[in-house]
């Protein structure tokens, strides 16, 4: 039951890219298509969940017994790019058509901080490693679910007459903004 | 004094070790996940500053080589490419859409 607490509030609640605003570039930059909004949320679930994995195993095991614990931003950046970078390898051998969709968003989930900011949440509510895996992807998903969301709006919109001022990047933060209204409401829930 | 050591060695021992494992899994992977790519690509972007600065509206210079090898582009595209490199690029790209057009016209 407090897991499932655990996913809804992570999901919901402390939505990483409404609530938290956690790696906006890439909600901005990739959610104008359904297509690429997906495969960048699928491949964001994948680093961070790998990523929670790595870094709490590592925390856990090696630096807490070596009590470096300060050392575990740069630890974790190490961690968290080469992870990306294996990932970019991968996804080139086995999807070329989501490698050219992602384009430069793919090496730039190296520095989206939802992968930095979920490892550490991690570490700063010292949960258990199943609490991890569960918050880690609950958080992934609710990434893939939000720019879902945004990713069909903004395709509807293109065939909206828009004003001229507000064609482009500035309907796409109005549309931003009203989402992340609708999400800071699901805090009233618990 | 023995702790005072202690603290400074096992940072970096950590870091580097943790570097190293990482860095050989990368390798792997790309050794063992390589995709054979046309090696114009190699030659284009050896030539280019490979700072990629997106200058050229393109993400990175590898996507820059691609979009000449495709003809849609030329050297010019390249804002701080040096003079002597850019003319070099220039006549690389002349000569290989000679070297693709011969055939074609040959069979003809």
């Amino acid at each position: 039951m407090e897991l499932i607490a655990l996913a809804f509030t992570a999901f919901f609640i402390e939505n990483v890219l409404l609530t938290q605003f956690l790696g906006i570039c890439s909600f901005i930059g990739v959610g104008k298509k359904r297509s690429s909004s997906l495969g960048m949320g699928l491949a964001v679930i994948v680093v961070i969940v790998l990523a929670a994995i790595v870094t709490w195993t590592i925390y856990n095991f090696v630096m807490i017994p070596l009590q470096i614990e300060y050392m575990r931003t740069i630890v974790f950046i190490l961690v968290i790019a080469a992870l990306v970078q294996m990932m970019e390898t991968l996804i080139k051998k086995f999807s070329p058509s989501l490698y050219k969709a992602l384009g430069i968003y793919l090496p730039l989930i190296t520095t989206n901080c939802a992968v930095l900011g979920v490892a550490l949440t991690n570490i700063d509510q010292s949960y258990s490693f199943v609490e991890m895996l569960v918050y880690s992807a609950a958080i992934g998903f609710g990434y893939l679910f939000v720019m879902y969301i945004y990713a069909i709006i903004r395709e509807k919109l293109e065939y909206n007459p828009i004003p001229k001022a507000f064609q482009g990047v500035p309907i796409a933060m109005v549309v931003a903004a009203i989402l992340a209204m609708i999400f800071a409401r699901f805090g009233g829930i618990i | 004094m023995g702790d005072t050591i202690r603290a400074i060695l096992i940072p970096p021992l950590v870091l580097g070790l943790l570097g190293l494992i990482l860095g050989i899994l990368i390798y792997l992977v790309a050794k063992y996940f390589a995709v054979q790519e046309d090696t114009r690509l190699d030659d284009i972007e050896k030539m280019l500053p490979r700072a990629n600065c997106g200058a050229c509206g393109f993400a990175g210079c590898r996507d820059l080589a691609r979009a000449m090898l495709e003809g849609k582009i030329n050297a010019t595209a390249c804002k701080p490419i040096k003079p002597s490199d850019r003319d070099a690029l220039n006549k690389y790209l002349d000569e290989m859409v000679k070297a693709s057009a011969q055939p074609a016209s040959s069979a003809k």
